[in-house]
Protein backbone atom coordinates (compact mmCIF):
# COMPACT_ATOMS: atom_id res chain seq x y z
CA UNK A 1 0.00 0.00 0.00
CA UNK A 2 1.19 3.62 -0.58
CA UNK A 3 1.81 5.61 2.51
CA UNK A 4 -0.73 8.84 2.08
CA UNK A 5 0.38 12.09 3.59
CA UNK A 6 -2.59 14.86 3.23
CA UNK A 7 -2.00 17.90 4.31
CA UNK A 8 -4.57 21.15 3.77
CA UNK A 9 -3.43 24.58 4.26
CA UNK A 10 -6.63 27.56 4.25
CA UNK A 11 -5.58 31.11 3.54
CA UNK A 12 -1.99 30.87 4.78
CA UNK A 13 0.48 33.99 3.90
CA UNK A 14 3.46 31.16 4.29
CA UNK A 15 3.78 27.92 4.17
CA UNK A 16 7.15 25.95 4.29
CA UNK A 17 6.73 21.93 3.90
CA UNK A 18 9.59 19.30 3.95
CA UNK A 19 9.03 16.24 2.60
CA UNK A 20 11.20 13.38 3.03
CA UNK A 21 10.27 9.92 0.84
CA UNK A 22 12.08 7.08 2.66
CA UNK A 23 9.52 4.38 0.99
CA UNK A 24 11.41 1.70 -1.20
CA UNK A 25 8.66 -0.85 -1.91
CA UNK A 26 5.83 1.41 -2.46
CA UNK A 27 5.31 5.20 -2.67
CA UNK A 28 5.12 7.98 -0.13
CA UNK A 29 2.12 10.16 -1.80
CA UNK A 30 2.04 13.54 -0.86
CA UNK A 31 -1.76 15.01 -1.10
CA UNK A 32 -1.00 18.99 -0.41
CA UNK A 33 -4.10 21.42 -1.05
CA UNK A 34 -3.42 24.92 -0.35
CA UNK A 35 -6.61 26.81 -0.53
CA UNK A 36 -6.35 30.92 -0.62
CA UNK A 37 -9.30 32.82 -0.73
CA UNK A 38 -8.14 36.24 0.23
CA UNK A 39 -4.43 38.24 0.26
CA UNK A 40 -1.34 36.24 -0.77
CA UNK A 41 -0.05 33.02 -0.01
CA UNK A 42 3.48 31.65 -0.90
CA UNK A 43 4.43 28.13 -0.19
CA UNK A 44 7.95 26.83 -0.55
CA UNK A 45 7.85 22.85 -0.34
CA UNK A 46 10.74 20.89 -0.46
CA UNK A 47 11.20 17.30 -1.36
CA UNK A 48 14.51 15.71 -0.79
CA UNK A 49 14.19 11.35 -1.39
CA UNK A 50 16.42 9.27 0.32
CA UNK A 51 18.33 6.57 -2.37
CA UNK A 52 15.93 3.89 -3.74
CA UNK A 53 12.65 5.44 -2.73
CA UNK A 54 9.03 6.22 -4.32
CA UNK A 55 7.51 9.50 -3.95
CA UNK A 56 4.68 11.32 -6.02
CA UNK A 57 3.52 14.66 -4.93
CA UNK A 58 0.16 16.31 -5.33
CA UNK A 59 -0.05 19.91 -4.84
CA UNK A 60 -3.67 20.96 -5.66
CA UNK A 61 -3.83 25.39 -5.22
CA UNK A 62 -7.75 26.54 -5.75
CA UNK A 63 -7.68 30.56 -5.52
CA UNK A 64 -10.32 33.02 -5.37
CA UNK A 65 -11.40 36.99 -5.10
CA UNK A 66 -8.08 38.63 -6.85
CA UNK A 67 -5.91 36.09 -4.35
CA UNK A 68 -1.82 35.52 -5.04
CA UNK A 69 -0.69 32.06 -4.62
CA UNK A 70 3.31 31.45 -5.66
CA UNK A 71 4.37 27.95 -4.84
CA UNK A 72 7.35 26.18 -5.46
CA UNK A 73 8.30 22.54 -5.07
CA UNK A 74 12.02 21.56 -4.94
CA UNK A 75 13.38 18.57 -5.62
CA UNK A 76 16.85 18.04 -3.73
CA UNK A 77 18.69 14.93 -5.20
CA UNK A 78 22.08 14.24 -3.30
CA UNK A 79 24.79 12.64 -5.40
CA UNK A 80 24.63 9.61 -3.40
CA UNK A 81 21.13 9.38 -3.55
CA UNK A 82 20.43 7.09 -6.91
CA UNK A 83 17.55 4.72 -7.31
CA UNK A 84 14.75 7.84 -7.18
CA UNK A 85 11.59 7.50 -8.83
CA UNK A 86 9.44 11.10 -8.29
CA UNK A 87 6.44 12.91 -9.29
CA UNK A 88 5.82 15.74 -8.64
CA UNK A 89 1.67 17.53 -10.42
CA UNK A 90 0.58 20.40 -9.83
CA UNK A 91 -3.39 21.45 -10.53
CA UNK A 92 -4.33 25.23 -10.05
CA UNK A 93 -8.03 26.56 -10.10
CA UNK A 94 -7.67 30.00 -10.28
CA UNK A 95 -11.14 32.54 -9.96
CA UNK A 96 -12.03 36.20 -9.94
CA UNK A 97 -8.75 37.29 -11.08
CA UNK A 98 -6.78 35.37 -8.86
CA UNK A 99 -3.28 34.64 -10.06
CA UNK A 100 -1.37 31.37 -8.79
CA UNK A 101 1.99 30.71 -9.64
CA UNK A 102 3.27 27.11 -9.71
CA UNK A 103 6.40 25.69 -10.58
CA UNK A 104 8.97 22.74 -9.74
CA UNK A 105 12.35 23.45 -9.19
CA UNK A 106 15.03 20.83 -9.87
CA UNK A 107 18.32 20.22 -8.28
CA UNK A 108 20.01 16.83 -9.25
CA UNK A 109 23.16 15.29 -8.81
CA UNK A 110 22.76 11.90 -9.54
CA UNK A 111 22.07 10.55 -13.07
CA UNK A 112 20.41 7.56 -12.02
CA UNK A 113 16.94 8.80 -10.84
CA UNK A 114 13.36 9.47 -13.06
CA UNK A 115 11.69 12.64 -12.03
CA UNK A 116 8.64 13.63 -13.94
CA UNK A 117 6.72 16.88 -12.85
CA UNK A 118 3.47 18.18 -14.90
CA UNK A 119 1.29 21.33 -14.66
CA UNK A 120 -2.23 21.51 -15.32
CA UNK A 121 -4.92 23.91 -15.15
CA UNK A 122 -8.47 22.98 -13.85
CA UNK A 123 -10.52 24.29 -16.02
CA UNK A 124 -14.04 23.47 -16.46
CA UNK A 125 -14.95 22.94 -20.69
CA UNK A 126 -19.11 24.06 -21.49
CA UNK A 127 -19.60 20.33 -21.23
CA UNK A 128 -18.51 20.07 -17.92
CA UNK A 129 -20.75 22.72 -16.93
CA UNK A 130 -23.70 21.44 -19.14
CA UNK A 131 -23.64 18.07 -17.09
CA UNK A 132 -23.52 19.73 -13.57
CA UNK A 133 -26.14 22.02 -14.53
CA UNK A 134 -28.32 19.00 -15.26
CA UNK A 135 -27.42 17.83 -11.62
CA UNK A 136 -29.17 21.20 -10.91
CA UNK A 137 -25.23 22.69 -9.75
CA UNK A 138 -25.00 26.19 -10.30
CA UNK A 139 -22.33 27.69 -8.37
CA UNK A 140 -18.94 25.45 -10.09
CA UNK A 141 -16.56 27.29 -7.70
CA UNK A 142 -17.68 26.80 -4.70
CA UNK A 143 -18.49 22.91 -5.95
CA UNK A 144 -15.03 22.97 -6.34
CA UNK A 145 -13.64 24.43 -3.11
CA UNK A 146 -16.08 22.49 -1.33
CA UNK A 147 -14.45 18.98 -3.00
CA UNK A 148 -11.03 20.18 -2.45
CA UNK A 149 -11.63 21.16 1.20
CA UNK A 150 -13.92 17.85 2.14
CA UNK A 151 -12.73 15.37 0.09
CA UNK A 152 -14.11 11.90 1.78
CA UNK B 1 -47.22 13.79 -17.83
CA UNK B 2 -44.33 14.82 -20.10
CA UNK B 3 -45.50 16.94 -23.07
CA UNK B 4 -43.96 18.10 -26.13
CA UNK B 5 -45.92 20.23 -28.53
CA UNK B 6 -44.24 20.88 -32.02
CA UNK B 7 -40.82 20.34 -30.44
CA UNK B 8 -38.23 21.58 -33.43
CA UNK B 9 -34.36 21.80 -32.11
CA UNK B 10 -31.76 23.77 -34.19
CA UNK B 11 -27.98 23.28 -33.59
CA UNK B 12 -25.50 25.71 -35.25
CA UNK B 13 -28.20 26.73 -37.63
CA UNK B 14 -29.42 22.83 -38.67
CA UNK B 15 -32.52 21.93 -37.76
CA UNK B 16 -31.97 18.28 -35.58
CA UNK B 17 -36.10 18.41 -34.67
CA UNK B 18 -39.01 18.65 -36.71
CA UNK B 19 -42.11 19.34 -35.33
CA UNK B 20 -41.68 16.67 -32.57
CA UNK B 21 -45.20 16.37 -30.46
CA UNK B 22 -45.56 13.53 -27.93
CA UNK B 23 -47.03 12.46 -24.67
CA UNK B 24 -45.91 10.38 -22.30
CA UNK B 25 -47.59 9.68 -18.69
CA UNK B 26 -46.08 8.62 -14.97
CA UNK B 27 -45.21 5.29 -14.65
CA UNK B 28 -44.59 5.07 -18.75
CA UNK B 29 -41.72 4.20 -20.36
CA UNK B 30 -41.18 5.17 -24.06
CA UNK B 31 -38.82 3.81 -26.20
CA UNK B 32 -36.89 6.41 -29.14
CA UNK B 33 -35.66 3.98 -31.78
CA UNK B 34 -34.34 5.25 -35.28
CA UNK B 35 -31.19 5.26 -36.89
CA UNK B 36 -27.89 7.18 -35.89
CA UNK B 37 -28.11 10.73 -36.51
CA UNK B 38 -32.15 10.67 -36.37
CA UNK B 39 -32.06 13.34 -34.04
CA UNK B 40 -32.69 10.75 -30.39
CA UNK B 41 -30.09 11.95 -28.57
CA UNK B 42 -30.84 15.94 -29.32
CA UNK B 43 -34.45 15.09 -28.17
CA UNK B 44 -33.39 14.29 -24.90
CA UNK B 45 -31.17 16.95 -24.63
CA UNK B 46 -33.71 19.31 -25.73
CA UNK B 47 -36.01 18.26 -22.92
CA UNK B 48 -32.74 18.71 -20.63
CA UNK B 49 -31.87 22.27 -22.09
CA UNK B 50 -28.69 22.13 -23.33
CA UNK B 51 -27.67 25.69 -23.93
CA UNK B 52 -26.38 25.41 -27.48
CA UNK B 53 -29.68 23.97 -28.80
CA UNK B 54 -32.09 26.50 -29.85
CA UNK B 55 -35.46 25.24 -28.97
CA UNK B 56 -39.04 25.87 -30.25
CA UNK B 57 -42.57 24.41 -29.25
CA UNK B 58 -43.83 23.85 -26.04
CA UNK B 59 -42.87 21.29 -23.26
CA UNK B 60 -44.57 20.99 -20.13
CA UNK B 61 -44.46 18.24 -17.18
CA UNK B 62 -47.32 17.85 -15.02
CA UNK B 63 -49.32 20.37 -16.79
CA UNK B 64 -46.69 23.02 -16.78
CA UNK B 65 -44.78 24.82 -19.14
CA UNK B 66 -40.93 23.76 -18.51
CA UNK B 67 -40.25 25.42 -22.29
CA UNK B 68 -38.69 28.67 -20.65
CA UNK B 69 -37.06 27.16 -17.92
CA UNK B 70 -32.90 26.39 -17.61
CA UNK B 71 -30.93 23.26 -17.60
CA UNK B 72 -30.08 23.53 -13.80
CA UNK B 73 -34.43 24.44 -12.96
CA UNK B 74 -35.28 21.84 -14.88
CA UNK B 75 -32.58 19.21 -12.77
CA UNK B 76 -33.87 20.53 -9.74
CA UNK B 77 -37.97 19.44 -10.76
CA UNK B 78 -36.55 16.10 -11.40
CA UNK B 79 -35.49 15.63 -14.80
CA UNK B 80 -32.56 12.96 -15.01
CA UNK B 81 -30.61 12.52 -17.87
CA UNK B 82 -28.10 9.78 -18.12
CA UNK B 83 -25.45 11.33 -20.57
CA UNK B 84 -24.28 8.99 -23.10
CA UNK B 85 -20.64 10.32 -22.69
CA UNK B 86 -20.53 12.00 -19.16
CA UNK B 87 -17.10 13.72 -19.16
CA UNK B 88 -13.96 13.59 -15.95
CA UNK B 89 -14.16 16.18 -13.68
CA UNK B 90 -11.29 16.84 -12.21
CA UNK B 91 -11.05 18.05 -9.03
CA UNK B 92 -14.84 17.01 -8.14
CA UNK B 93 -14.67 14.32 -5.98
CA UNK B 94 -17.48 12.19 -6.36
CA UNK B 95 -19.08 11.72 -3.28
CA UNK B 96 -18.95 16.03 -2.61
CA UNK B 97 -21.06 16.01 -6.26
CA UNK B 98 -23.58 13.47 -4.91
CA UNK B 99 -23.70 15.27 -1.85
CA UNK B 100 -24.58 18.48 -3.21
CA UNK B 101 -27.11 16.56 -5.70
CA UNK B 102 -28.35 15.29 -2.30
CA UNK B 103 -28.86 18.60 -1.15
CA UNK B 104 -31.00 20.42 -4.14
CA UNK B 105 -32.48 17.70 -3.78
CA UNK B 106 -33.55 18.96 -0.22
CA UNK B 107 -32.83 15.43 0.83
CA UNK B 108 -32.06 16.14 4.91
CA UNK B 109 -28.93 13.15 4.06
CA UNK B 110 -25.66 13.56 6.04
CA UNK B 111 -22.57 13.43 3.90
CA UNK B 112 -22.09 9.75 5.87
CA UNK B 113 -25.40 8.54 4.32
CA UNK B 114 -24.42 10.02 0.89
CA UNK B 115 -21.48 8.05 1.23
CA UNK B 116 -23.42 4.88 2.07
CA UNK B 117 -25.87 5.38 -0.23
CA UNK B 118 -23.26 5.82 -3.35
CA UNK B 119 -21.19 2.58 -2.14
CA UNK B 120 -24.41 0.46 -2.11
CA UNK B 121 -25.17 1.46 -5.52
CA UNK B 122 -21.52 1.49 -7.13
CA UNK B 123 -21.51 -2.60 -5.29
CA UNK B 124 -24.85 -3.27 -7.30
CA UNK B 125 -23.13 -2.46 -10.55
CA UNK B 126 -19.53 -3.97 -9.36
CA UNK B 127 -17.70 -0.77 -8.99
CA UNK B 128 -15.18 -0.80 -5.99
CA UNK B 129 -16.11 1.32 -2.88
CA UNK B 130 -13.28 3.57 -3.31
CA UNK B 131 -14.76 5.04 -6.64
CA UNK B 132 -16.67 7.66 -3.73
CA UNK B 133 -13.56 8.74 -3.06
CA UNK B 134 -12.07 9.58 -7.06
CA UNK B 135 -12.26 12.22 -8.45
CA UNK B 136 -15.32 12.60 -10.92
CA UNK B 137 -15.02 9.78 -13.71
CA UNK B 138 -11.22 10.21 -13.58
CA UNK B 139 -9.33 7.28 -15.05
CA UNK B 140 -12.81 5.73 -15.72
CA UNK B 141 -13.79 3.46 -18.51
CA UNK B 142 -16.57 3.95 -21.14
CA UNK B 143 -18.68 1.62 -19.26
CA UNK B 144 -17.80 2.25 -15.81
CA UNK B 145 -18.61 5.94 -16.54
CA UNK B 146 -22.66 4.56 -18.05
CA UNK B 147 -22.52 2.44 -14.62
CA UNK B 148 -22.02 6.25 -12.65
CA UNK B 149 -24.95 7.57 -14.40
CA UNK B 150 -27.27 4.35 -14.04
CA UNK B 151 -25.75 4.56 -9.77
CA UNK B 152 -26.96 8.71 -10.00
CA UNK B 153 -30.09 7.80 -11.24
CA UNK B 154 -30.88 5.11 -8.79
CA UNK B 155 -29.13 6.91 -6.00
CA UNK B 156 -31.70 10.14 -6.64
CA UNK B 157 -34.89 8.77 -8.18
CA UNK B 158 -36.04 11.28 -10.79
CA UNK B 159 -39.54 12.25 -11.92
CA UNK B 160 -38.10 12.05 -15.56
CA UNK B 161 -35.22 9.90 -16.04
CA UNK B 162 -33.51 10.53 -19.83
CA UNK B 163 -31.91 7.54 -20.57
CA UNK B 164 -29.45 8.25 -23.56
CA UNK B 165 -27.89 4.63 -24.46
CA UNK B 166 -27.43 3.48 -21.22
CA UNK B 167 -26.51 0.00 -22.01
CA UNK B 168 -23.46 0.71 -24.70
CA UNK B 169 -20.17 -0.28 -23.32
CA UNK B 170 -21.67 -2.35 -20.42
CA UNK B 171 -21.15 -5.87 -20.29
CA UNK B 172 -23.93 -8.06 -20.19
CA UNK B 173 -24.39 -8.87 -16.72
CA UNK B 174 -24.90 -5.52 -15.70
CA UNK B 175 -27.60 -4.44 -18.53
CA UNK B 176 -30.32 -5.85 -16.12
CA UNK B 177 -29.17 -3.22 -14.32
CA UNK B 178 -30.64 -1.17 -16.66
CA UNK B 179 -34.42 -3.06 -16.85
CA UNK B 180 -34.04 -2.51 -13.05
CA UNK B 181 -33.87 1.02 -12.76
CA UNK B 182 -36.66 1.19 -15.50
CA UNK B 183 -39.19 -0.44 -13.61
CA UNK B 184 -37.97 0.98 -9.96
CA UNK B 185 -38.67 4.57 -11.67
CA UNK B 186 -42.08 3.67 -13.36
CA UNK B 187 -42.91 1.83 -9.98
CA UNK B 188 -42.49 5.48 -8.14
CA UNK B 189 -44.74 7.41 -10.49
CA UNK B 190 -42.01 8.14 -12.76
CA UNK B 191 -41.59 9.10 -16.54
CA UNK B 192 -38.76 7.10 -18.90
CA UNK B 193 -37.49 8.43 -22.46
CA UNK B 194 -35.29 5.54 -23.01
CA UNK B 195 -33.04 5.43 -26.01
CA UNK B 196 -31.12 2.37 -27.05
CA UNK B 197 -29.93 -0.14 -29.98
CA UNK B 198 -30.05 -2.78 -27.86
CA UNK B 199 -32.14 -5.93 -29.08
CA UNK B 200 -33.19 -6.67 -25.49
CA UNK B 201 -33.92 -3.52 -24.30
CA UNK B 202 -35.86 -2.96 -27.54
CA UNK B 203 -37.81 -6.00 -27.01
CA UNK B 204 -38.56 -5.25 -23.35
CA UNK B 205 -40.09 -1.47 -23.93
CA UNK B 206 -41.74 -2.16 -27.95
CA UNK B 207 -44.89 -1.60 -26.65
CA UNK B 208 -44.96 1.59 -26.47
CA UNK B 209 -42.50 2.97 -29.14
CA UNK B 210 -41.54 5.69 -31.37
CA UNK B 211 -39.69 5.84 -34.46
CA UNK B 212 -37.21 8.98 -35.89
CA UNK B 213 -36.45 9.78 -38.88
CA UNK B 214 -34.73 12.61 -39.86
CA UNK B 215 -35.77 14.64 -36.60
CA UNK B 216 -39.62 13.64 -37.07
CA UNK B 217 -41.57 10.92 -35.86
CA UNK B 218 -42.33 8.03 -38.28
Amino acid sequence: MDKLHKKLFLNEEEISLDLLPENIEQADVYDITIIQSEGKCTARINLEPVKDSLSKVFIKIFAENNALVDCVCTLNVGKECSGIDTDVQFRSWPFDRSRIQARPEMFIKNGNIIAAHGNALGTLSDEDKYYLNSRGITNFKEMIKRSLIDEE
Amino acid sequence: MLKLKNLTATIGGKEILKNVSLTVNRGECLLITGQNGSGKSTLLHTIMARPDIDARGEIELGGNSISDLECYERARLGLFLSHQSSPTLDGINTTSLFFEMAKIKNDSLKKIDVIKKAKAAFRDLNLPDDWTRRDFNVGASGGERKKNEIAQAKMFTPNVLLLDEPDSGLEQSSRSKVIDLIEETKAAGGIVLLVTHEKVLQDQYSNNRIELNDGQIA
